[in-house]
C-alpha cells in the first residue's frame, strides 16, 4: 500500500506541476494583459471591436470557421535591410564601387556570405534594398559608413517567413492581438488561408459577402462550402435592395429574386474586417511601410 | 500473487464478472452507439472535402460543426465511457473484489450518454464553446463531470475494499487516469466554459493543456493500463519488468503533462519551448512501453488470428506511432512543416481510433464473454472487425499524414499559391475517406455483437422471470401437500 | 461461506496477470538524463526563462532590443509623432491646426517651415510670449518652454515631425542642432518675444 500512496503522490505532483506551469503561470502572466502601445507611436493596440464585429465573432465560433482557418501568422526570422533612398550627385556605378571598396576596407569580406548584397543586377532605380542581413550590427556599421552627403539609406527591420511572404501579415501574431477575443479562435488546420489580417488583405465587405454566399464566384478553385444559410433569397420589391449581392449569372437566384445578407452574415463580415494585426509592437518589431508626407 | 490468498478468495472471477455485467453493458452499449454516430459525422465531414456543397445548405451539418461534433462524439461518446468500463472490470479483477455499488456506474452511464447527447446537439445547433476538444456547452459539461465522479466512486470503492493487496502496474495507470480527468476537466471547464473567460491567449493555452492531457495523457494512461493487463494475461507470460513499467509511468505523467503548446503559438517563447522540451522527453515512456510490449508478447507462442490479442497488439503499435508523430509535431524543426496541416489531425485520429479504440475493442471482446457467461454471438464478425478496423485505420491515417507533410512543404514555399498547396492534399483525403468507411463498418459489427448479446441476455432474463412467476411457490406446494395429507 | 463453496468457485477462478520484478534499467536512466540535458540547453537558449515580451524567432531579450527599429526616417517620424502628441498636441492639436484662443496652427505656419531650424528650435526650448502673427492672424499668448524637458533626440524628432506633416515640407532637425541651441541659451532662459525671435538668424 505504501507503493500505492507513492504512485498517487507522484501523479498529483506531476499533474500539479504542469497545472502550475501551463495554467497558473500563463494566467498570472498574460491574464492581466492590458492595452499595449504601437511601437514608436502613441496609439494604443488593439482597438476595441464594434458591437457588430463582436457579434460576428460568435457567428464565427458557432459555425466552427476555426476548423479550417487559422488566425495566427508564423515568423521564421528577423532581418535588417538597408534601403537606398537618395544618391545625391552620385551615379549608381559610383555607389557600387564605393560599397565594394567599403566591404574590403571594413574587412567585411569574410562575413559577406552572411549578407545578401543585391548590387549586381541594380539598374539604378530608387528606393533600392541593397543589403539584407540577420546581423543588425553589421547593417548599422555599413549604414554609418555610407553616410556621405547626398546619399541616404534607411535601415529597415523586416520580419521574414513563408506566411509573411504570402502576404498574410507584416509580422508574427502575438498575445496582444487576441486581447478582446471571447473566445480566442486560433484554429489548428489550414484547409483555408490564414485570417489574422483578412481585414487588411480584403477590406471590401461586398467581396466578403459574395465569398460567403458563393465562394467559387470570387475564388474559382475554392474548396470552401457556401454559407447560403446566412443569406435570404427573396422576391424583389419595388426595386433591387441596395444590399442585394451582385452575382453573375452562374450563381444568381431565379429571375425576380434577390439575395440579401442576414444580420448574421453582416456581423460575420464586420468581424472579418476587424481582423487587422498589422502594427509593429515591441515584442514583434518591424519597420512599417509608410509614405513620407 | 500469494497462492494462499487466492484460495481464500470466495467465489472469484465468476462473481466478480457477474457484478460487472449490467454496468459494462450500459457503458459499452452507449459507447458503441456514439462511436457509430461519431464515425458517420466524421464521414460527412470527410465527404465535404470532395464535394464542398454536400449538405452545405443545412446549418447543422456545415463542416465547422460536423467536424468537432464527430471528434467529440468519438472521444467523449466512445473512448471515455468504454475506457471507464474496461477500467472498472480490470480494477475489480485485480482487486479480486466484485464491483462496489454496481448500480452507480449504470446511472452514470446513462447520465454520461445524456451529456454527450446534449453536447453533440449543442455543437450542431451552434452552441459550441469554440475551444478544441472542449466544445460541449456548459449543461453537457456539468453532466459529464458528475457522471465521471460517480464512476470514479465505484472504482475507488472497489479498489479500497480489495482482497488482493498487491499492486499491479495497471493500477498505477488506471488510478492516475481517475485523478487526471476530474482535475483537467474541472479546470478547463471552469476557466473556458463559464462566463469568466480569461483574457486573450490564456484561453488557448489552457485549451492546449487540457487537450494534451486528455487526448494524449489520459488516453495513454487508460489504454496502456489496459494493455498491460491483457498482454501478459493472453500471452501467458508475466509483464516484462516492473522497473520499465514504473519508469514508463513516471516519465509519462511527468513529461507528457507538459506537452501540447504548439511551437509557433502566439504566446511568449518559454511556453512552446517548455512543451518542446517535454515532448522530447516523452520519447522515453513511448520507448519503454514499446520494449515492455515486445518483451511480453514475443516468444509467447500465442497466435492471435484476429482475436482480442491482435486488437491489443495493434493498438500498442498505433500508440507508439501516434506518440512519435506527436513528438515530431512538437519538435521545433519538424513542426515548422507539420503545423496547421492534416498531419495533426492524422495523429489525433490515430490516437483515438488506432490506439485507444483498438485496445478497447480487444478488451471488450475479451471481457464480454466473461461477464455474459457465454461466447460472442458472432465471433467471426469480431475477427472481421479487427481486419476492417486495422486496415481502415491505416488507410485513414497514413494518407492524411502524407498529405500533411506534402501540404506543409508546399505551404513553406510562398511561390506556390495557397489553393495549389492545399490542392495536393485532396487526393490523399479521398483515400482516407475509404478508410473511414471501413472503420465505420467495423464499428457496426462491434455494435451488432454487443446488442445481440444484450438482447439475448435480456430475453433470457425475461424468460426466467416468467418461469419464476409461473412456477408454483414452494410454500404453497408444501401447504397443498399437507392439505392432501389431511 | 463454507470451504466447499469456496473451493468449487476457485476452480473456475482465472489467474490474474503478474509482473516480473526488476529495477529500472540503467541505460534508460542514462538516455533520460542525456535528453534532459539537451532539452534543458534548448530551453535555456530559446525560452529566456519566462520573459513575457520574448516570442519566437527571437532567442534573447538583447536580440529583441537590438532589432527595435530606432533609426531611419519612418522611425524618426513615428518617434516625433509620439513626442508631439504627448507634449505639443494637447494645445496645437494632433492635426496641427491649433486651437482658437489656445495655440496657433503649426500646419502651414511660417514659423515652422523656416529654411533653417535655429529660430524654430528656440521656441520650445525658451518659450515665447507677447503679440505674434501666424498665418496673418494675431495672437497674444504665452507658451512656456514646453520642449525643454524633452531629450534632444525626442525634441528633434518632434520638430522634424511638425516640419514634414500636414502638408509642411521643410527639412529635418537633428539632435545635434537641438543640443547646440540648448547649450547656447543655458538653463531656464527667459521667454522670448517676437522681436527677440526675429533678431535670431533663421
Amino acid at each position: 500500500m505504501k507503493n500505492g500512496i507513492a504512485i498517487v503522490f507522484a501523479a498529483v505532483v506531476a499533474l500539479g506541476a504542469s497545472w502550475c506551469g501551463l495554467v497558473l503561470a500563463p494566467t498570472l502572466q498574460l491574464g492581466g494583459a492590458k492595452l499595449t502601445t504601437v511601437l514608436n507611436s502613441p496609439d494604443t493596440y488593439p482597438l476595441q471591436r464594434t458591437g457588430e464585429a463582436s457579434l460576428g465573432l460568435q457567428i464565427y465560433r458557432a459555425n466552427g470557421c476555426a476548423a479550417c482557418h487559422t488566425e495566427q501568422v508564423r515568423q521564421d526570422g528577423i532581418q535588417a535591410e538597408l534601403m537606398l533612398t537618395a544618391l545625391g550627385n552620385y551615379q549608381p556605378e559610383d555607389f557600387k564601387a564605393f560599397t565594394e571598396s567599403l566591404f574590403v576596407q571594413q574587412a567585411l569580406e569574410p562575413v559577406t556570405n552572411a549578407l545578401a548584397i543585391n548590387l549586381k543586377g541594380w539598374n539604378g532605380s530608387l528606393p533600392f534594398v541593397f543589403l539584407t542581413t540577420s546581423d543588425k550590427e553589421i547593417a548599422d556599421k555599413i549604414n554609418q559608413s555610407i553616410n556621405v552627403p547626398g546619399v541616404k539609406s534607411e535601415l529597415r527591420i523586416v520580419a521574414t517567413g513563408a506566411d509573411l511572404a504570402r502576404g498574410w501579415g507584416p509580422r508574427r501574431s502575438v498575445a496582444a492581438d487576441y486581447l478582446y477575443d471571447q473566445p480566442v479562435q486560433l484554429g489548428r488546420l489550414r484547409a483555408g488561408p490564414d485570417l489574422a489580417n483578412i481585414g487588411v488583405r480584403q477590406p471590401d465587405a461586398n467581396w466578403q459577402l459574395l465569398h460567403l454566399y458563393a465562394p467559387k464566384a470570387v475564388v474559382p478553385n475554392s474548396t470552401m462550402p457556401s454559407f447560403k444559410y446566412l443569406f435570404a433569397v427573396r422576391k424583389i420589391g419595388a426595386a433591387l435592395a441596395p444590399e442585394a449581392l451582385k452575382l453573375n449569372a452562374e450563381f444568381a437566384p431565379a429571375a425576380g429574386y434577390e439575395v440579401v445578407p442576414t444580420a448574421a452574415a453582416k456581423e460575420l463580415v464586420a468581424y472579418l474586417l476587424s481582423l487587422r494585426a498589422n502594427v509593429p509592437l515591441y515584442e514583434a518589431p518591424f519597420t512599417p511601410v509608410t509614405t513620407k508626407p | 500473487m500469494n497462492p494462499n490468498e487466492n484460495t481464500f478468495v470466495a467465489c472469484g472471477s465468476s462473481k466478480i464478472d457477474a457484478s460487472l455485467r449490467v454496468p459494462l453493458l450500459a457503458l459499452f452499449g452507449g459507447a458503441a452507439v456514439w462511436l457509430i454516430v461519431g464515425l458517420v459525422l466524421g464521414l460527412i465531414a470527410g465527404i465535404k472535402f470532395h464535394a464542398p456543397e454536400f449538405l452545405s445548405t443545412i446549418p447543422m451539418l456545415t463542416y465547422g460543426r460536423v467536424a468537432p461534433a464527430a471528434n467529440d462524439a468519438v472521444l467523449y461518446g466512445f473512448c471515455i465511457p468504454a475506457g471507464l468500463g474496461v477500467m472498472l472490470w480490470v480494477l475489480a479483477r485485480l482487486s479480486q473484489m466484485p464491483l462496489v455499488l454496481p448500480m452507480v456506474p449504470v446511472v452514470a452511464a446513462n447520465l454520461w450518454n445524456i451529456g454527450v447527447l446534449i453536447g453533440t446537439g449543442g455543437i450542431l445547433i451552434g452552441e459550441s464553446t469554440g475551444h478544441p476538444w472542449l466544445e460541449y456547452p456548459r449543461a453537457a459539461a456539468v453532466i459529464l463531470f458528475a457522471a465521471f465522479l460517480l464512476i470514479a466512486v465505484s472504482a475507488a470503492g472497489t479498489f479500497g475494499w480489495r482482497r488482493e493487496r498487491a499492486l499491479y502496474p495497471s493500477h498505477w495507470f488506471l488510478f492516475a487516469a481517475l485523478l487526471w480527468f476530474p482535475w483537467i476537466y474541472s479546470t478547463a471547464s471552469l476557466l473556458l466554459n463559464t462566463v469568466w473567460l480569461p483574457r486573450g491567449v490564456v484561453q488557448p493555452v489552457i485549451g492546449w493543456w487540457f487537450a494534451n492531457n486528455l487526448v494524449f495523457v489520459w488516453l495513454a494512461l487508460v489504454g496502456i493500463g489496459t494493455a498491460f493487463y491483457f498482454l501478459p494475461k493472453i500471452s501467458g507470460k508475466p509483464l516484462a519488468g516492473s522497473g520499465y513499467a514504473l519508469f514508463a509511468f513516471l516519465t509519462l505523467v511527468f513529461f507528457g503533462a507538459w506537452c501540447g503548446i504548439p511551437a509557433s503559438a502566439p504566446v511568449p517563447a518559454w511556453l512552446p519551448t517548455a512543451s518542446a522540451f517535454a515532448a522530447l522527453l516523452t520519447i522515453i515512456p513511448i520507448l519503454a512501453i514499446a520494449i515492455i510490449t515486445i518483451k511480453t508478447v514475443f516468444g509467447s507462442g500465442v497466435s492471435c488470428q484476429g482475436g482480442p490479442f491482435c486488437f491489443i497488439k495493434f493498438g500498442v503499435v498505433c500508440f507508439v506511432l501516434s506518440g512519435l508523430m506527436y513528438v515530431a509535431s512538437a519538435c521545433p524543426q519538424s513542426s515548422r512543416v507539420l503545423e496547421f496541416t492534416w498531419f495533426g489531425f492524422a495523429q489525433t485520429q490515430l490516437q483515438l481510433l488506432g490506439f485507444f479504440a483498438l485496445i478497447i475493442f480487444g478488451a471488450a471482446y475479451e471481457i464480454l464473454p466473461k461477464i455474459m457467461g457465454g461466447a460472442l454471438p458472432f465471433p467471426k464478425l469480431a475477427k472481421l472487425h479487427f481486419f476492417l478496423t486495422a486496415g481502415g485505420v491505416l488507410l485513414f491515417v497514413i494518407p492524411l499524414a502524407i498529405a500533411g507533410v506534402e501540404q506543409g512543404k508546399a505551404l513553406m514555399n510562398p511561390a506556390i499559391a495557397f489553393a495549389d498547396a492545399n490542392g495536393v492534399t485532396l487526393k490523399f483525403l479521398r483515400i482516407s475517406t475509404t478508410g473511414q468507411l471501413l472503420i465505420l463498418l467495423g464499428a457496426l459489427l462491434f455494435a451488432l455483437n454487443i446488442f445481440v448479446m444484450t438482447m439475448k441476455w435480456q430475453l433470457a432474463l425475461v424468460k426466467s422471470l416468467i418461469a419464476a412467476v409461473k412456477a408454483p411457490l414452494p410454500e404453497a406446494t408444501a401447504q397443498r401437500d399437507q392439505e392432501v395429507k389431511v | 461461506m463454507s470451504d466447499d463453496i469456496s473451493k468449487r468457485c476457485c476452480l473456475a477462478n482465472e489467474s490474474e496477470p503478474t509482473v516480473t520484478r526488476s529495477t529500472v534499467p540503467m541505460w534508460i536512466i542514462v538516455v533520460t538524463l542525456v535528453l534532459l540535458f539537451f532539452g534543458g540547453l534548448y530551453f535555456d537558449s530559446h525560452g529566456d526563462w519566462g520573459n513575457q515580451k520574448l516570442y519566437k524567432p527571437f532567442t534573447s531579450a538583447e536580440q529583441l532590443e537590438t532589432f527595435q527599429p530606432k533609426s531611419g526616417a519612418a522611425a524618426v517620424m513615428a518617434q516625433g509623432r509620439a513626442s508631439y502628441e504627448t507634449v505639443c498636441g494637447i494645445c496645437h492639436g494632433s492635426d496641427g491646426m491649433g486651437k482658437p484662443g489656445q495655440a496657433p496652427a503649426l500646419a502651414g505656419s511660417e514659423w515652422v517651415t523656416t529654411k533653417g531650424v535655429n529660430r524654430l528650435a528656440h521656441i520650445p526650448l525658451a518659450g515665447i510670449s507677447g503679440p505674434l502673427q501666424v498665418k496673418g492672424q494675431n495672437w497674444n499668448l504665452a507658451m512656456a518652454a514646453m520642449g525643454a524637458a524633452l531629450p534632444d533626440e525626442n525634441l528633434a524628432a518632434a520638430l522634424t515631425y511638425i516640419r514634414s506633416s500636414w502638408g509642411n515640407q521643410a527639412g529635418e532637425v537633428t539632435a545635434d542642432e537641438v543640443r547646440n541651441i540648448r547649450a547656447a541659451i543655458g538653463n531656464s532662459p527667459p521667454m522670448l518675444s517676437r522681436e527677440q525671435l526675429l533678431a535670431l538668424p533663421e
